[in-house]
Order: C-alpha cells, then structure tokens, then sequence
C-alpha cells in the first residue's frame, strides 16, 4: 500500500511541477510570449482537442507495451497532463478577470467559420459569417473552473478506479480519450460566444455521454442504457435546435455580442415574439438536465464506469442545461419584455419543483447506491431550475436586485452541488471498487457464479465505516452538503432557492406556490434518503461476508476525495462569505469579492429580515438536518459489528444512529406507493408502451415501404440488368467464325446504310 | 480480252465461297484453305485491274500478298500443330478460348 502510493506521486509530481512552473512563468511576463486572454482560452478548449487523437492512436499501436500500459497508464497520465494545463489556464483566466475588476470587454472573436450571402428584404445581400469566439464572464468563468477542476481530479480518479480492474485492460486508452473529447466539448460550450457553438459542444458532449454509457458494450443493459441516454436527450436537442431556427430569425445572428448587446433590435423584437423560442430551447435544456419529463435516461446511465457518472452524469454535463438557462437570463431581465416572459419562468421553476419531489420520491426505495445518487443528481438539479425560474420570474417582473439574488444562489447551488456530488460518485465508486475486489477475494476458490453478487447494492454492505475511513468522511461531508446541513457546502445555495421562490410567492407570482412548497418538503426528503444511503453503507453490522473484508487500499482514489472534501466542508462558507451570490448575479458589471464578515453572513442566513422566510428557512433546517436524517438512522442506522472502531469523525454519527433506536417500516415497504416507486412511478413503463403503441408501428410502415418501394426500384434494376446481360451472353459463343461472321453482316450493314439501301 | 467486269464478278463468287466456307467449316485447315480463297479472290481483281488500267501497281500489290499468304500459311499450320499437341484436336468447335 505505502509503495503504491508512492508510485502514484511520483508520476503526479513531475506533471504538478510542470504545470505550476508554465503558470509562474506566463503570471510573470504574460506580454512577452503575446499570451493573452483570448489565445489562453482557446487554448482550453484546442489543448484536450489536440491529445484526445493522440491518446486513441498511440492506445491501439502501443496496446500491451509496459511503458504504456504500467507508467502512463494507458493514456491516463497523459490526459490527466492536459487536463492539469487547462486547470492552470483557467485558474489563470479567473486571477486575471479579478486582477482588471471587470468583464472583459467584447467578446474575443477567433475566426470566422462559415462566411455567406444572407438575403435580406429589398432581395439584397448581406455578407454574414458564423465566427467562433470566446465569452467570457463571471457565469462561464465559474462554470469553466468547476468543469476544469473536477474534470482534472476525476480524471486522476479514473486512472485509480480504471487501470486496476482486468475487465478494462487494453482498452482504456479509448475511455480516456473519450473523456478528454468530452471534457473539450465541456470547455468549448462554456466559452463558446454564440448559441451555434454552444450547440455544436452541446453535441459533442451529448455524443461522448453515448459513447461512455456504451464504454461496456458487451453489456446489453449498457448498450441500451447508451441509446437510451443518446435518444431520449435527441427528443430535447430537436427542440432546441426549432428553437435556435426561430432565435435566428428573429436576430439574424446567433452571437450574444448580438442578441445581449439589444435584445429588441431596434425595437424590432417583441417580448411575445421570443416566448416560443425560448420554450422550445428550454426543453432542450430539460432533455439534457434530466428534468421531468425528459428525465429517464439518466438513471440508466449509471451503467456507464463510474468516473464516468461523477464527471458527465452528475458535476458536468448535466449542468449544460442549467447554463443554457443561465445564459438566456439577459432576455428575461431586458425591461421592453417586462411580463412577456413571466410564464415560461413559471413552467421552469415548474419542472424544477416537479423532478425535485419526484426523483426524491424514487430515490427513498432505490437499492443500488448509484442510482440513489442519481436521482440526487435530478433532484438537485430541479432545486437549481427552481432557483433559475425565480431568478426569471423577479427578472421579467422589474424585481432586478432580487433578482440577482436568485440567480447567484442557483449557480452556487450549481456549484456546491458539482462538488458534492463528484465526490459523491467517486466515493461511492471507491465503495463499489473494493466491495468488488473483497468478494472476489473472499470468493477466489468458490464455484459459485460471481456474477449474482451486485457490488452496487447497498443491502450487501453495511459497517463500512471502520474499513474505509477516507471514504466513509467524504461521502458523509458531500451527502450533508447536498442534504444542506447548515455551514456545510450545499446549505447556503439551497436556502438561498428556497428562500426565493417563497419570496416570488410574496412578490405576486401566485403560481409558484405549488413549486415552492415542493422544493421545501424536498429539503426534508433529501435528508432521508441521502442519509439512508450512507446508513446503509457504512453503519450498522456488515451484512455479507464481502462487506466484512472490504479494504481501502487502492492507490489515486483517496486524493480527489480528501481534496473535495475540504472544498465542500469550507468552500461554500468561504464562497458565501465573499458574496459569492452577487458576483454572480450581477454579471458582468462587477468582478470582486468583498468579504462581509462571518456574522454577517450567517445572521444573513439563519435570520432573514421578512418573517415568511424565516419561518420557511427554519422548517427547510429542520426538515433536511433534523426530521430525514433521524427517520433514517431509525430505519437503517445502527453500530458497527463489535470490534470494530470507525475513524472520530464519522464514529459520533454511527453513534447517534444507533441511539436513535429502531422503526420497521416492513407494511409500509411493500404498499403500492412503494411498489410504484421501485417502478420508477411507470413513467420509463409508460414511455415504453407509448413508442410501442405509435413509434413501432410507424416503424414498421415505414420498414415496408423501404422494402417494397425504394429497395424494389433498385432491385427491379438490377434483376432487369441481369436478365439483360443473359440474353446478350449467348451471342457470345468463343468461336472465331462466329465472331467473323458478326463482323461482316455489321460491315454489310454498313456498307448498306451508306448507300442508302436500308 | 475478257470484260473486266466478268472478273470482278469472279472474284466477288471466289470470294464468297471463301467467307461461307469460313462460317460453315469445323476443321481448321479448311478454313485456313477457306481463306487463301478469300486471299485469291482479291489478287484476281489485283491483277485484272493492274491490265485493265495497265499500272503496274497491281501486280506489286499481288506478288507481296502472294508472299504474305505464304508466310500466314506457314504461321497458321504452325499453330495448328501446337494446338493438336495440347488438345488433340483441330476442330474450331473445341476451341472457344475467346469466350472466357
């Protein structure tokens, strides 16, 4: 153990020196080498995009060969260098954009992609181009870091989780360099300066999801969870796309420079007019954030490795939707629209309330500790909606200081939740991998068929808490930052939501109120089921003999944990400390941070001014850190197996859990809601005898006509070409005289035509 | 003198003995002889025509196709011997190598 994890730093210090030592170096003279704003972007997004090929040829010529496969870990190292680069450029992006206290100014356009003749009124033409550039603000900057950050420590998490399974050996140099695509896709939408590029990144990602889903593709379940992923997100990105056509017509431009710079046109433009628009490009955000209705891939997706999950299925990818939303936020808050798009803000603090209960609900019975996190995933993602659809609602209703309010606490949720919940998925995959490697262990001589036992299911595990102390901390630091224990992570974004769809409720937007009380009774639910999970896991008494023998001892895994730990136990105080929220909210116009002191920031929190907030950010403590954790530590909680000691900072809560007594809930268990739940609520039932019912037959008509029709033509062709050539063969004998003879009844022929005898 | 037209006429009568022989014929040698006919046919008008129009240059051309006939004659048998030693046989009916 202590040699592996010496091996691990004596690759990872040679590459931390290189990247910290170009850091020092372009912080020093950054006009000398003509590095600017504009090249250090790009060069986030062209760095990944230059390895990812590298990494997939070099993969399959040197597959096998020690020094790839043993010191570069089959491309994992050298991904992990790019991603290592463009986590110093970024950093350096953001030293930079405080260091000029201020947006940096028009947008950085890089190259014109595409240059045509559009035809405008009066039949003249107008040269226009699709560039390419980069956007940069206080949005996509922290977007840009988190995407970076965790991209870099999951990458480093991989090369621990993927190289020491056999199943992967010799084809993880495709995993890796599907990874670096996708993180390029990640970068590129974040930076991209126009709603075109966006897309394109969008897709590429959306690809890279597929292909990832897919990385077991022997699998069936992978295989279909794969297209299931990549079709279910296609039915939103056809909206979004109807919704890009309609955005350019109206603008004749898809470029924010162009549609922020005057969001009328001159006046040209109605509030009206972009209703439908932005509807149609919200669903494409709801596709790809997984929100109700558009919601079932994702859980399927937890087929997918597990870096996989935490980095696209819960910190990255997911949050493609929210910044879509983010990134429409300026035409919401344009005064000419006042009211104009008050209901769409609705409908998405709609579908926001919606997914939270409903993929808390499903997430009380799951068994298999991904999925939980997976409906976590939704759930937390719907709170960030929420928050957005506010954050519209106060825009598009002339409230613009609440509603900065708003949108800062939704991106910091944004934020928070990234944190948390990469840890999450990484910790659980620590759990998975060594749960994995101790019933292969325990089971070495047994004939027994392996594959029944489920490494994913938390009934085979239980008292984990003393054999993996790292994990068992960070997965209780990022499941109390996603539950919003007070000071921790998560609590100072999610009360922030709460507490502002209350507020719009309060403001006259009636219509929230059903949304409202569902992100708060939520909160409770939250509580329970992300304590149900890590009860299950790591207290009471192992209920598998794997469980029993389960050690931590796999090297990469513990650092990404131990580093995200810190940031979910301190970086949300820190963050809110600085008004974090603002600078986020009043994009572009400011850049700093100013701290308004601890007191401040926590009588800020805890003791609002209007008494509704209180008493409703109040019931959300309670709820979330009191009433969910408890029923919890009732139903599943319990001490370890005697003997057994967990490390002083998780021992207090096995501790408490065993105090709390115990529930059986066994009726309960197994009534029809719960049965429903297990079923996912039939929506996944539903959609399927719905494409039965219409798709399938459509299918089949349209199988018949190719069948029939457009093979029939071709066939008719060639069957007629055939028969043809068959005719013609038999004049074709091999006897010479034969041949002489066909040549003097032409020449007779001839001889005929020219004297005009036939 | 004859007509000139009477042998033409010959000729054109020689000649199409030659071609129908050709087309008709299975044995090899026959359609080779077939052909000296057809060869013969065109030196008559040759050599009717050079004294008809007395020039010279007919009875040139014929003495150098006289000449080639020989030499195809010689080249032809040839073959037919090589091709008698591989297949046993001369009959054009056997020989549909152009066909594949």
């Amino acid at each position: 153990m202590e040699e592996q994890n010496k091996s691990d730093w004596n690759l990872i210090l040679p590459i931390l020196i290189l990247v910290s030592f170009l850091f020092v170096i372009l912080r020093m003279n950054p006009d000398s080498i003509g590095f600017d704003i504009r090249f250090s972007s790009f060069l986030i997004v062209a760095v990944p995009l230059a390895v990812f090929p590298a990494i997939l040829i070099i993969g399959q010529i040197c597959k096998g060969k020690d020094l790839w496969k043993h010191q570069l870990k089959e491309g994992g190292i050298v991904a992990l260098t790019a991603l290592a680069i463009t986590l110093a450029l970024t950093i350096w992006l953001i030293v930079e954009f405080f260091a000029h206290h201020a947006h940096f100014g028009e947008p950085e356009e890089i190259f014109d992609w595409i240059t045509f003749d559009l035809l405008v009124e009066g039949n003249a033409l107008s040269e226009s181009a699709l560039s390419f550039g980069i956007w940069i603000d206080s949005v996509s900057l922290t977007v840009l870091f988190v995407a970076t950050f965790l991209c870099f420590l999951i990458c480093w998490f991989a090369i621990g989780y993927m190289t020491t399974d056999p199943i992967n050996e010799d084809r993880n140099h495709r995993f890796f360099a599907e990874f670096l695509l996708f993180s390029m896709g990640m970068f590129g939408m974040v930076l991209a300066d126009s709603f075109l590029w966006l897309f394109i990144f969008w897709e590429i990602m959306g690809l890279c999801s597929y292909l990832l889903i897919g990385f077991y593709w022997e699998k069936p379940s992978a295989a279909a969870a794969a297209k299931k992923a990549f079709l279910t997100t296609r039915v939103g990105d056809v909206f979004l796309m109807v919704g890009l056509f309609m955005l350019y017509d109206l603008y004749h431009s898809l470029e924010f420079a162009v549609i922020f710079g005057d969001p009328t046109l001159g006046g040209a433009v109605h509030g009206a007019d972009l209703q439908w628009p932005l509807f149609f490009m919200f669903i494409g955000c709801v596709g790809k954030s997984a929100q109700f209705p558009l919601h079932v891939w994702l859980p399927d997706a937890m087929e997918g490795p597990t870096p996989v999950s935490a980095l696209i299925h819960a910190a990255t990818m997911v949050n493609a939707g929210l910044y879509l939303v983010a990134r429409m936020f300026p035409l919401f808050s344009e005064h000419h629209f006042e009211g104009d798009l008050s209901d769409l803000a609705m409908l998405i603090a709609w579908v926001g309330g919606i997914t939270a209960c409903m993929a808390a609900f499903i997430a009380f019975v799951a068994n298999d500790i991904k999925r939980v996190l997976a409906y976590s995933t939704m759930s937390q993602l719907a709170y960030i909606f929420t928050g957005l659809g506010a954050a519209c609602w106060f825009a598009n209703n002339g409230h613009h200081h609440l509603a900065t309010i708003a949108f800062g606490a939704a991106l910091f949720h944004l934020f928070n939740h990234a944190m948390a919940k990469g840890m999450l998925f990484m910790a659980s995959g620590s759990v998975i991998h060594e749960m994995h490697h101790a019933h292969d262990h325990v089971h070495l001589y047994d004939d027994d068929d392996h594959h029944d036992f489920d490494p994913q299911d938390m009934r085979n595990m239980g008292g984990l808490a003393s054999k993996l102390p790292v994990t068992s901390i960070a997965m209780m630091l990022g499941s109390m930052s996603i539950i919003g224990i007070p000071l921790i992570g998560g609590f100072w974004s999610k009360e922030g939501i709460i507490g502002q769809a209350w507020n719009v409720y309060l403001h006259g937007g009636e219509m929230i109120l059903f949304p409202a009380l569902l992100v708060l009774a939520t909160a409770g639910m939250t509580g329970f089921y992300m304590s149900r999970m890590w009860f299950m896991t790591f207290a009471g008494k192992a209920k598998t003999e794997a469980a029993q023998h389960v050690h931590e001892d796999t090297p990469w895994i513990k650092t990404p944990l131990v580093t995200l730990s810190f940031v979910t136990a301190f970086g949300g105080i820190l963050l809110a400390m600085y008004g974090f929220q603002h600078f986020l909210g009043e994009n572009p116009d400011s850049a700093h941070l100013s701290s308004h002191g601890l007191l401040y920031t926590l009588e800020h929190a805890f003791l609002p001014a209007e008494t509704t907030l209180k008493l409703v950010g109040w019931t959300a403590i309670l709820l979330s850190a009191g009433l969910g954790p408890f029923i919890a530590a009732r139903m599943h909680g319990g001490r370890l197996d005697d003997g057994e000691v967990a490390t002083p900072m998780v021992s207090w809560l096995v501790d408490l859990s065993g105090r709390a007594g115990h529930t059986d809930v066994g009726e309960l268990a197994e009534g029809g809601f719960a049965q429903a739940l297990h079923n996912r609520l039939y929506i996944d039932d539903f959609y399927e005898y719905l494409i039965a019912k219409t798709i399938i037959p459509l299918a089949k008509i349209s199988a018949w006509i190719d069948k029939n029709w457009v093979d029939g033509v071709i066939k008719g062709i060639e069957s007629r070409s055939q028969s043809t050539s068959a005719w013609l063969r038999q004049f074709t004998t091999g006897r010479a005289s034969d041949y002489l003879l066909m040549a003097t009844v032409g020449m007779l022929a001839i001889i005929g035509i020219l004297w005009g005898v036939v | 003198m004859i007509e000139p037209s009477w042998i033409a006429g010959l000729g054109a009568f020689l000649f199409c003995i030659g071609l129908v022989g050709v087309f008709t014929r299975k044995n090899a040698i026959i359609v080779l002889m077939c052909i000296e006919i057809m060869l013969n046919a065109v030196n008559l008008n040759f050599v009717a025509g050079a004294a008809h129009y007395e020039n010279i240059d007919g009875w040139v051309y014929t003495s150098i196709a006289i000449a080639i006939a020989a030499a195809e004659v010689a080249v032809g048998l040839a073959i037919f011997l090589a091709l008698y030693s591989q297949r046993g046989t001369i009959s054009l009916d056997e020989v549909t190598l152009l066909k594949h």
